[in-house]
Order: structure tokens, then C-alpha cells, then sequence
């Protein structure tokens, strides 16, 4: 388990390094793929929990919200680099700074063991998506930083297993994610890009 | 059947309304269900006696919920028969107003929803409801930058949401961590109280900072004054005073839970965002030449007041109250009236404009009207409001926050002051030709303006009572 652990806390880190939109959304799917695998690897029972869990993780988070930007990123021929945090030192040194607190912080809250380090790297997840979404300002950039940030909320879920979910409102949680998105797509599609929005300045 | 449940009915409605075949009467539509709407709520709130648990117990009449059903349904009335005015006058806006009248609808049902729920997730889901409803009505075409504030509306709701929906799973982990069953129904909280441990310091902490973002307290703030300066009319009425108050009950639900007893919790985090927002406000009021940006930064001044009179709770909490429900009707006045004053002079710069009551009676009234409340004048609410929040400052010996506060109160009343009133008083610039403004155009925010006069002068016992019962509920003691 903490392999698979450390593996999702490499696909979260490591896109802000290798600066492309292609390695982004990549990561983006990554995650939900490794967190469809924290709770399928065991094999699931059919129930509509389950059904609802797969639509989530693997349907919704891994497979249509990247692939659904990815084709309006290519349909605009978006230039292949993209920062998702500023390419510099300062940026890089919060970063690490950032998953180093995540990771006290599940110290200071989670007794050691496997959910210790996904709460860890939940932790880490929202508040690298935060400085993604503080440092930057275009909007591929924003999307991808509030797309990490509701993944961090789903691998929360995991490391929290929250109580019994009626479910109407797992449908309506699910219904809200796709709509948001939906929305996003359709904002990166209007939006002008960080590079045309520079030359428009 | 129980009248509460036709508080939702406006969702299933709204597919009639916005049919292409009913285009051209949407908005008569619109204004009619709304008038029901209200009849409804007053109904449901004054007629129905203690709490009743509907729908599986996701639905309840307790009188948080009939405050503030009252409250969102008798503002969207003012806005729905603004509305209505101007698809009457403007035939070339219809086809906008039926969109808007599909989607308003549908986002009053979820408002409602979120006045009405007993349970606190089926809270937030209505909440983002609301806010998918109403990103796509900020769009304007032909204004790009609508587009871009649509985005960040977007954009900044679906983080807090998201923040606000951490806080409750933490909070739910604490009760589990307790040996409590985590539920999220708030009848079931209130009986069985959970344990304040780190979950539960931390879930409260997010539940404001999220919720917070969505009412534009500081540090989250920014989206507000664009998403308001660039939003038609009609719908910044619907999110400053519509859906602000529906965040505000999601808070005030998880706050009456969770703080129960503990009124001192997160006391100092809501003084510290609370302060903040009244000194990011009052720098924009003293730089902004844009009125309605004026008004959205008063907007954030005001949230950063109630932050305050939460923290404080005790007996701040009835003022609290009056200056909450008063700012739902002051920023509906204010900001429909500031879309006729755009409409009719082509500008926002206050330098531009001058002599509105000589060329606009109505509007110069509702304008100079809404200031004064703004600014917390006698006899309205906002004044015996921020009055009381005041008096809890003095007994809670928060001389600090007092003084400060009151600084923060008078920047905002002389730089206001210097902005509107020339605004209103000058002498007319420039001649614009424009129909007489007649009392059936002004009817719905009259109607607005009405409700808040009687809350600064005379409140009927049946209503005071109403206040006094949910402000209990706010106190922070047991």
C-alpha cells in the first residue's frame, strides 16, 4: 500500500517540475487512476457505492476531465510549455516547503500507517493546488490548480472514509463534479489562453 | 401537502418558463411564480408553528429556515419584478430574460433548499447548485471581461465549495474519532453534541474559510467586485443578496452545531477575517470611481461585519441578525438601482454622473436611500444592528476590535459619503433623454424598501419573535 502511496505523491509533484499542459492533465489522470486503485486493488463488490466510486475515480477523474481538455488545448494548438507554478527558485523551494507541511500536518492529526501518508499526501495535494492557484493566472493553469485541489478533496475522502453516504446526495456530489467539468472546458475553450491574454496586455 | 415542498416547485416550473414557445411571456412568468413564491414563504414561515422534519427528515421548518426562506423570497421578488419591468420596456431584452428566468428559477428552488435543509451536505450540494446556475448568467455578450468574471466566479466558488466540503468531511471524522455516528442531519448534531479535538478545530477553520470565500471575506475576496461590476444587473442582485444569504445560512447551520456551547471556537480566526475584510474594503471604497464596484466593496465591508458579530455571538447576536437581513435588502436596492443609473447614462465613473434626483426622482431616492442604510443611518435596521454588534464588542472587552472597527466605519462613511452624494445632489452634467420613471417601475424595490424601513422602525411581534428565536440559536451557549 504505501508504494502505491508514494507513486501518487510522485504523479502530484512532479508535473510542476516538467513544464507542459500534455504532463499535466498526464498527472491529473495519474491520480485518479492510483486512487481508483487504492480502493478497487482488492476487488469490489457490485453494489451502487462501487458503480458510483468507478464513474468518480476512473470514468470521470482519470479518463474524461483530462481527455476533455486535452482536446480543446489541442483544437486551439496551445503552445506546449506551460508553468503550473513559476519556474524559479523561490516557486520550487514553497513547493517542497508546502509538501513538507502536509506531511506534519498528518503527522500532528493521523496516528502512523498507510492512511497517515495519504492524508499526508492529500495535504500536500490541496496546498500545492492552492499555490498553483495563488501564483498563477491563466487559465489552463488555474483549471489544472483547481483540478488538483478536487482531487486532494477525493483522496481526503479515502484517508477519512467518511461515514455512509446516502446515495442521492454520492449522485449529486458526482453530478456537481462533471458539471464543474464541463464548465472548465468550456472556459478554456472561450477563454484566450496565458500566452494570447500576454499579447492582448 | 405540505406547503414547504412548493418552495422547490420553481425548478420543475422553469422548463415551461424557458420553452422557446414562451419566450416572449417569461418574464411575466417569472414575476408571477415569484409572487407566489413569496405569498409561500410568508405562509410557510408565520402559519407554520414549531419545527416539522419533511422529506426522509433533508427538510425542516425551523426558524432559522423560515427567516431566511422569507428573506431570499421576498428579495427575489423585488428582483424578479425588476425583471419583469424590463423586458416591458426593452422588447430587444427578452430573449435575455427568458434565460434568465429558466435558470433563476431553478437556482431559487436550490436557494431555497438551502434556507430549508436539516442536513448539511445536502446544504453545500444546493449551494453548488446555485453556483452552476449562476456562472453562466454573468456572461454578457459582446463583454469579454464578463466572460473572464464569469471564470473567476467560477472559479473561486468551486475552491471554496471545495474547502467548505473539507471542513465538513473533518468535522464528521471527529464525531467518528468519538465513537459518534457521523451523521450530517443537524437535528441529530444538536442532540448529540461531538468532542472539540484538532478534527474539529481544523473541519470549523475550513467550513469558514470556505464558506467565507463565497461570501467574499478576505483573504479569498477578489472574484467579488469584478463578478458584481460586470454581471447584468438583475443578477448581481441575485448572488449579493440572493445567494450571499444562502451562504450565510450554510455557515450560521454549521456554526449553531458545531459551536454550540463553545462560543469562544474559532472566535479569534472570524475577529482576524472579519477585520481583514473591513480594511481591504474600506481601501477600495476610498480608491474605487466605479459605483457599483462601490458597492461590491461595501459588500465585502459588510461581510467582514458579520464575521465580527458571529465571533462575538451573546447578545450581538439579535443585531446581528438586523444587520444581516437589512444588507440582503440594502444590496438588492442598491445594485438594480445602479443598473438603471448605468443604463441611463452609459458610465459607472461617479465623476461623470451628478443630479440623479432631478433626472432620475426614483432612482435618486433609492440610491440615497440605500446609502444611508449602507452606511447604517437611523431608523433602519443595519443601524440598531451594527449598534448591538457594537454593545457585544464593549461587553466581550474586545476594545481593540472596537476601535478599530469603528475606524474602519467612519473611512467608509466620509469616502462613501464623498463619492454618492454629489452623485445625487450635483447639479445634472450632461442632459440624457430618458421615459419618465414611473411608480410601477419602481414598485419592486419600493416593495424592498418598505421591508427595511419596517425592520429600523416597527417589526410585528410575530416577525420580532421569529428574529429573536433563531438569534437564540446563535449565542454560542446551550
Amino acid at each position: 500500500m504505501s508504494g502505491i502511496i508514494i507513486a501518487l505523491a510522485i504523479v502530484l509533484v512532479l508535473p510542476l517540475f516538467i513544464a507542459t499542459w500534455r504532463t499535466s492533465l498526464l498527472g491529473l489522470s495519474l491520480q485518479g487512476a492510483i486512487m481508483a486503485w487504492i480502493v478497487f486493488h482488492h476487488g469490489a463488490h457490485l453494489s451502487v457505492e462501487s458503480a458510483l466510486e468507478f464513474v468518480d475515480l476512473v470514468l470521470v477523474r482519470t479518463l474524461a476531465a483530462p481527455i476533455l481538455l486535452y482536446r480543446v488545448l489541442r483544437e486551439k494548438n496551445a503552445p506546449a510549455r506551460n508553468d503550473v507554478i513559476s519556474p524559479n527558485l523561490l516557486s520550487w523551494t514553497i513547493a517542497f516547503a508546502l509538501v513538507l507541511v502536509g506531511f506534519r500536518v498528518a503527522d500532528a492529526l493521523v496516528p502512523e500507517g498507510d492512511t497517515q501518508m495519504l492524508i499526508a499526501v492529500a495535504a500536500s495535494a490541496l496546498l500545492l493546488g492552492l499555490l498553483v492557484l495563488a501564483t498563477r493566472t491563466g487559465p489552463i493553469s488555474q483549471i489544472v490548480g483547481a483540478l488538483r485541489i478536487e482531487n486532494a478533496l477525493a483522496m481526503f475522502e479515502l484517508g477519512l472514509r467518511p461515514h455512509h453516504t446516502a446515495i442521492g446526495l454520492r449522485v449529486g456530489q458526482l453530478v456537481i463534479f462533471a458539471a464543474t467539468v464541463g464548465f472548465f472546458q468550456f472556459y478554456l475553450r472561450a477563454l484566450p489562453s496565458e500566452l494570447e491574454a500576454k499579447q492582448v496586455t | 401537502m405540505n406547503p414547504v415542498y412548493l418552495s422547490l416547485a420553481p425548478a420543475i416550473l422553469a422548463t415551461g418558463v424557458g420553452a422557446r414557445a414562451a419566450r416572449t411571456s417569461a418574464a411575466s412568468a417569472l414575476f408571477g411564480i415569484a409572487i407566489v413564491q413569496a405569498g409561500v414563504a410568508i405562509t410557510v414561515a408565520f402559519a407554520t408553528f414549531g419545527t416539522t422534519r419533511l422529506l426522509g427528515g433533508y427538510l425542516t421548518t425551523d426558524p432559522t429556515a423560515r427567516l431566511f426562506l422569507v428573506v431570499l423570497d421576498l428579495v427575489f421578488l423585488g428582483i424578479a419584478g425588476y425583471a419583469w419591468n424590463r423586458a416591458r420596456t426593452s422588447p430587444a431584452h427578452r430573449d435575455r430574460v427568458a434565460t434568465f428566468a429558466r435558470n433563476s428559477l431553478v437556482f431559487m428552488a436550490a436557494a431555497n433548499y438551502v434556507a430549508l435543509s436539516n442536513h448539511l451536505l445536502a446544504s453545500w450540494i444546493a449551494l453548488e447548485t446555485t453556483t452552476l446556475l449562476a456562472a453562466p448568467l454573468i456572461i454578457r455578450e459582446g463583454h469579454p471581461s464578463s466572460l473572464r468574471a464569469s471564470f473567476r466566479y467560477f472559479l473561486f466558488s468551486s475552491v471554496g465549495l471545495g474547502i467548505a466540503f473539507l471542513g465538513l468531511l473533518c468535522l464528521a471524522h471527529s464525531r467518528e474519532l468519538a465513537g459518534l455516528s457521523s451523521t450530517f442531519f443537524l437535528d441529530e448534531l444538536a442532540a448529540s453534541p461531538g468532542v472539540v479535538d484538532k478534527w474539529h478545530r481544523i473541519g470549523l477553520a475550513l467550513v469558514i474559510l470556505g464558506y467565507g470565500t463565497k461570501l467574499g471575506l478576505a483573504p479569498m475576496y477578489s472574484w467579488l467586485p469584478e463578478t458584481y461590476d460586470e454581471a447584468p444587473p438583475a443578477v448581481t442582485a441575485l448572488l449579493a443578496a440572493v445567494q450571499f444569504n444562502c451562504a450565510l445560512v450554510a455557515l450560521l447551520r454549521v456554526l449553531q452545531v458545531y459551536r454550540a456551547g463553545s462560543r469562544e471556537l474559532v472566535a479569534t480566526e472570524l475577529l482576524i477575517i472579519g477585520l481583514a475584510s473591513m480594511a481591504v474594503s474600506t481601501a477600495s471604497i476610498i480608491a474605487t470611481r466605479n459605483f457599483v464596484r462601490l458597492i461590491a466593496y461595501a459588500s465585502i465591508n459588510h461581510g467582514g461585519v458579520i464575521a465580527i458579530g458571529l465571533a462575538i455571538g451573546g447578545t450581538a447576536s439579535y443585531g446581528l441578525l438586523l444587520y444581516m437581513v437589512s444588507n440582503a435588502f440594502i444590496k438588492a436596492i442598491l445594485f438594480l438601482t445602479a443598473g438603471k443609473i448605468e443604463a441611463h447614462y452609459g458610465t459607472k465613473d461617479t465623476r461623470e454622473i451628478a443630479g440623479l434626483i432631478k433626472d432620475l426622482p426614483f432612482s435618486g431616492l433609492f440610491l440615497m436611500v440605500g446609502t444611508f442604510a449602507l452606511l447604517g443611518f437611523p431608523p433602519f435596521g443595519s443601524f440598531l444592528g451594527e449598534l448591538l454588534i457594537l454593545a457585544g464588542l464593549v461587553q466581550a472587552k474586545q476594545i481593540v476590535v472596537f476601535v478599530t472597527f469603528c475606524l474602519f466605519i467612519a473611512m467608509t462613511f466620509v469616502a462613501t459619503g464623498r463619492t454618492v452624494f454629489p452623485m445625487i445632489w450635483g447639479e445634472p452634467k450632461r442632459k440624457v433623454e430618458w421615459p419618465r420613471q414611473t411608480v410601477v417601475a419602481a414598485a419592486p424595490k419600493l416593495v424592498l424598501l418598505a421591508a427595511l424601513v419596517a425592520m429600523g422602525i416597527y417589526m410585528p411581534p410575530a416577525v420580532n419573535d421569529l428574529f429573536r428565536t433563531v438569534a437564540a440559536s446563535l449565542q454560542g451557549t446551550r
